[in-house]
């Protein structure tokens, strides 16, 4: 990833996205090839696609899981648990069970439980996707304040060739699976700070924008070919 | 109002009031045989004469003793037997079968065996309200434990949890909802297996009451027996819910 904040991954179905993920943070093996990382383990979180909340612990409960597993004495977890809430706009939330919450909030408290653990790195496998259009915008938005603020870096993976480009430093296009490979990369010259909605007007949004489409379509094409 | 679906219980009740009152009107005016079918006001009479000699509480106790006794063994072992197969191999494939013929088969039909081996005492009624609601709860946990959601383990690992947090924080709440879940099918189970034991041989019990019932002809007090396992079941499951909705309030 080098210097870069925040990096997304994309590419057709079956190109490996996920696995790549989940091999990053040590759920599966990759079948050849290492995965090399400076952080320690802790220092990794991941969001994933479903919020995976247990849904008999609170709010609360949720996110000091993280924190009292590394040690941490409960009382003062759920300080920084009641503090994370407070911080994503879950103010009054922290006593419900995940089912009386919205699909927004949830995500928010997932969010809250992977950045209590203060991780330098976020893997996050389309976490978005789940969410409604309105929804999404604002999870988006604070999400990009959070980690441009924290500074942490972000390895997104995504179909949505849009939230890449608003989102990300640069975009990675991963090819036609099985034996799938990073065939092309586009740095993305939207300054930052950034205002996720807005940067789609930035004039360099378009172009790229193009360029992705175009090179994933081939990709798609030729798995289309083969077939 | 008349259509209105939030008086609903009371069209029905009121529907259960003709229903006796026909019945009864029926029995007074001789066109019902009481021997076969006795008017309500036979069957309450019986109903208050159990309780009013009081010779009905060694029965009722008996019964309890032996439906409560099979249940907590039951949900005990099945719990047990549950998480070991589940967890090797060995076990479940040693299990599996046998709890699947146990499954299969109607299990009252051990009842006679359990006399033969226990006697005619409360140990074969409890053995019979055991067996039931034990391969019920063994089917629960074992199947509940393997199809735990991959999601909430890959979460607690990825935050830092090891195997002591797994079975805290995802294995044992699991559990605990899908045996809560199907506590009042055990509830169910654990009496027929007591009253159907008593019913097979016994000294004592509502079971034993029905068999004496049937043996000397009253219908009254069979009906007024039917009642009163329908209410002490109905009690229970009551407790059952309340248990089930205040642990599972998370749901």
């Amino acid at each position: 990833m080098g210097d870069a904040r925040f990096v997304s991954l994309v590419g057709p179905s079956g190109s490996g996205k996920s696995s790549l993920l989940r091999a990053v943070i040590g759920l599966q093996q990759p079948l050849s090839g290492t995965i090399e990382i400076e952080l320690a383990r802790s220092q990794v979180g991941i969001l994933f696609q479903d919020d995976a909340l247990l849904p008999w612990k609170t709010a609360r409960d949720n996110v000091a899981l993280g924190l009292t597993f590394n040690g941490m004495e409960r009382s003062r977890a759920f300080a920084e648990a009641d503090a994370w809430l407070a911080r994503l706009d879950l103010v009054g939330f922290g006593d419900r069970h995940p089912r009386r919450l919205s699909g927004g909030q949830r995500k928010r408290v997932a969010l809250a439980q992977v950045l209590a653990m203060k991780p330098r790195l976020i893997l996050m496998d389309e976490p978005f996707a789940s969410l409604d259009a309105i929804m999404r915008a604002r999870v988006v938005k604070d999400v990009v304040a959070l980690v441009e603020r924290e500074g942490i870096s972000v390895l997104l993976v995504t179909h949505d060739l849009e939230e890449a480009i608003s989102l990300s430093d640069e975009v990675y296009l991963l090819s036609q699976g099985p034996r799938a490979h990073i065939t092309q990369h586009y740095p993305v010259p939207i300054p930052r700070p950034r205002d996720p909605v807005h940067s789609r007007t930035h004039p360099a949004f378009a172009p790229l924008y193009e360029r992705l489409w175009a090179d994933l379509s081939r990709e798609v094409d030729q798995r289309v070919e083969a077939a | 109002m008349i259509g209105d679906p939030r008086y609903a219980w009371a069209r029905q009740l009121a529907a259960l009031a003709v229903l006796l009152a026909v019945w009864e009107a029926a029995g007074r005016a001789d066109l019902l045989n009481p021997m076969y079918a006795p008017s309500p006001s036979r069957v309450a009479a019986a109903l208050v004469e159990l309780f009013s000699d009081g010779r009905i509480w060694p029965h009722l106790e008996a019964t309890f003793a032996a439906a409560l006794g099979g249940l907590a063994l039951g949900i005990a072992v099945g719990i047990v037997l549950g998480v070991v197969a589940a967890g090797v191999r060995f076990v479940a494939e040693l299990l599996e079968p046998v709890m699947t013929v146990l499954n299969a088969i109607p299990r009252v039909i051990l009842a006679p065996l359990f006399v033969i081996w226990l006697g005619i005492g409360l140990a074969s009624k409890i053995a019979l309200a055991f067996i039931l609601v034990a391969v019920l709860i063994f089917f629960t946990v074992f199947t509940g434990i393997r199809q735990v959601d991959r999601r909430l383990i890959e979460r607690v690992v990825t935050l830092g949890g090891g195997r002591w947090a797994l079975v805290r924080h995802v294995y044992l709440p699991s559990v605990a909802a899908w045996v809560l879940g199907n506590l009042k099918i055990a509830v169910g189970f654990a009496f027929t297996g007591a009253c159907v034991g008593e019913f097979v041989a016994a000294t004592h019990g509502l079971g034993y009451l029905l068999s004496f019932a049937q043996s000397t002809y009253n219908a009254a007090l069979m009906f007024a027996l039917i009642l009163l396992i329908l209410a002490v079941v109905l009690l229970i499951f009551g407790v059952a819910g309340r248990l089930e909705k205040y642990l599972l309030r998370w749901n």
